[in-house]
């Protein structure tokens, strides 16, 4: 039951958008997403979602992949949908009762909200599709790098050392989770039946093993760094070198074009 | 009377479809009443798949396991039943440690089986006793234990159940020579104490050949061999094509024979070898 758990979710195969740099990936993605809400009518939101789909198909990974993902989310999405629907100022109205109304721009509204966040779901999926977690930190590490300069030098190293280490020990620890729970369930533990309160109960077994081996392998890869002097990222060099290529520049031009026309759509429709 | 029957046991790992391999394949093996078996394999042949098959915590992809003559799968909703029938002691067993106390820990088991007060008490004193768990250990917390003593609480915690049937996934793994002895002395005294069948995994061919009266050769998910302790160390040539070996113990005796001495080579532990080498002295000495 734990294999579902699907984190740093890369999908291996080749692609433009495997290839571009990521921190410009992680880049287009933001300035993406601003323009994805910056869109205020249903020509630049559609326009917005062409591109998109585009994008996913691009990416060469597939669809289905996109709508797991969107599976996951998708109580959030009906909920801030619904909750949208009320919140309409103007428009025919559609259905009155008591306090409640639903009109035209009720619904509009939910319409985009909706759209919106799913958007925002296929494009964030595209990024962590296409980029191994291990480049996705060295990127975040790159991009904060500025902070640097504001007195906060070793902070941006921790960060990203941090999330390198949270990374590569999640499988562990779901192997490892794994392991308790098979473990738990020879000596008769019931992890299936019961109440919500017995669940929970019948978690604890699981839980504190996992939190002891946790904390037993964060001394043992702590001592392992001193070992080798770890001191931070002080003098630090890289296997991996970043450079910006050729398409990274072109789909850096391409989503300039997007965002573009989007803010286009915007103020001629 | 068999006690377990293993019938034509496939398991396939669906989760990863890159590789589309049967972890275990066409298993069929009986186990008798009181045998303790014993599991060795190259790493990854399916040892520890096939043992969870055995309890219910894996469902054969195809294959039955029968324990008395029963399917176990007979009533999938009651399968918790079999594990206290069944005990499995995983790798590493002080991972699986979480209670408070050493006392409430070893009762985990048995509270699962439904027991409690007086019977409890008593179920839990008992194995104590068996596996040497002394009174002055039951308030202690199980992490201020050792390594040693950790594993034992831990193997008595399954032994609590009183399991007819008792599988160990290398117990002795990670211990000193001390304490491997003790736990294969855990075991024994378990065995003696209940009378249970006792099935073990493990890579150490000399643990192999002082405890266990058949042993079962796993290769590639396939069942090589199963046999007893003689006739599977006498196959050294196969044993070493499947990446396996014979005792330390038996290798010196079979370069003996090699070197052109004339000597029983079916020995497989030290024991038995001081006898074989006391009676060769003997027969040179009267000769």
């Amino acid at each position: 039951m734990l294999k579902d758990i699907t984190f740093g979710q890369y999908y291996d195969c080749k692609s433009l958008l495997h290839r571009l740099d990521a921190r410009i990936k992680i880049i287009l993605m933001i300035i993406f997403i601003v323009f994805i809400f910056i869109s205020k009518n249903i020509f630049s939101l559609l326009f917005a979602a062409m591109s998109v789909f585009a994008i996913t198909i691009i990416s060469r990974v597939p669809f289905k992949l996109y709508l797991k993902n969107m599976k996951a989310i998708l109580p959030v999405l009906i909920f801030t949908a619904v909750i949208n629907i009320f919140y309409g100022d103007g428009g025919k109205v559609l259905v009155h009762f008591w306090v409640i109304e639903i009109t035209t721009a009720g619904l509009y509204r939910s319409f985009f909200m909706a759209l919106r966040i799913l958007l925002l779901i296929f494009i964030s999926s595209a990024l962590t599709y296409t980029t191994t977690p291990n480049d996705l930190t060295d990127a975040i590490e790159s991009l904060l790098s500025p902070l640097k300069f504001i007195g906060l030098k070793s902070a941006v190293h921790t960060l990203a050392m941090m999330m390198t280490i949270a990374l590569r020990f999640i499988p562990t620890l779901i192997e490892e989770a794994e392991k308790i729970m098979n473990a738990q369930k020879a000596r008769g533990a019931d992890l299936e039946s019961g109440g919500l309160l017995d669940r929970i109960k019948a978690l604890i077994p699981i839980l504190i093993p996992l939190l002891m081996s946790a904390v037993r392998r964060a001394y043992e890869l702590a001592e392992a760094m001193e070992c080798r002097c770890y001191n931070g990222g002080e003098g630090k060099t890289r296997m991996k070198q970043m450079h910006l290529k050729k398409a990274d520049l072109f789909s850096f031009i391409v989503v300039a074009l997007m965002c573009g026309s989007i803010v286009a759509l915007n103020i001629l429709l | 009377m068999a006690i377990l029957e293993v019938k034509n046991l496939t398991h396939t790992y669906s989760e990863n479809s890159a590789f589309i391999n049967d972890a275990v394949s066409d298993v069929s093996f009986t186990v008798e009443k009181g045998e303790i078996i014993g599991i060795i394999g190259h790493t990854g042949s399916g040892k520890s798949t096939l043992v969870q098959h055995l309890n219910g915590l894996l469902k054969p992809t195809v294959g039955t396991v029968l324990f008395e003559d029963t399917d176990i799968w007979e009533k999938p909703k009651e399968i918790r039943k079999i594990r206290s029938k069944v005990g499995l002691v995983f790798q590493y067993p002080e991972y699986q440690l979480f209670e408070e106390t050493v006392f409430k820990d070893i009762c985990f088991g048995p509270k699962n089986m439904g027991l409690s007060g007086d019977e409890l008490k008593e179920r839990v004193l008992e194995i104590c006793k068996i596996v040497g768990v002394r009174e002055e250990y039951f308030q202690k917390s199980p992490f201020d234990l050792s390594g040693g003593e950790k594993r034992r609480v831990a193997i008595a915690g399954v032994m609590a159940m009183r399991p007819e049937v008792i599988v160990f996934d290398e117990p002795t793994a990670g211990l000193d020579p001390s304490g491997r002895e003790n736990v294969m002395q855990i075991i024994k005294d378990y065995r003696e104490a209940t009378g249970a069948t006792v099935i073990i995994i493990s890579h150490s061919m000399e643990d192999m050949a002082s405890l266990v009266d058949k042993i079962l050769v796993m290769n590639k998910g396939r069942l090589y061999m199963f046999d007893t302790v003689e006739n599977v160390f006498s196959k050294k040539e196969e044993l070493e094509s499947i990446g396996l070996n014979v005792p330390i113990v038996t290798r010196v005796f079979l370069e003996l024979k090699r070197k052109g001495i004339d000597i029983d080579t079916n020995v497989f532990t030290v024991q038995r070898a001081i006898e074989v080498l006391n009676s060769l002295k003997e027969g040179n000495g009267n000769a």
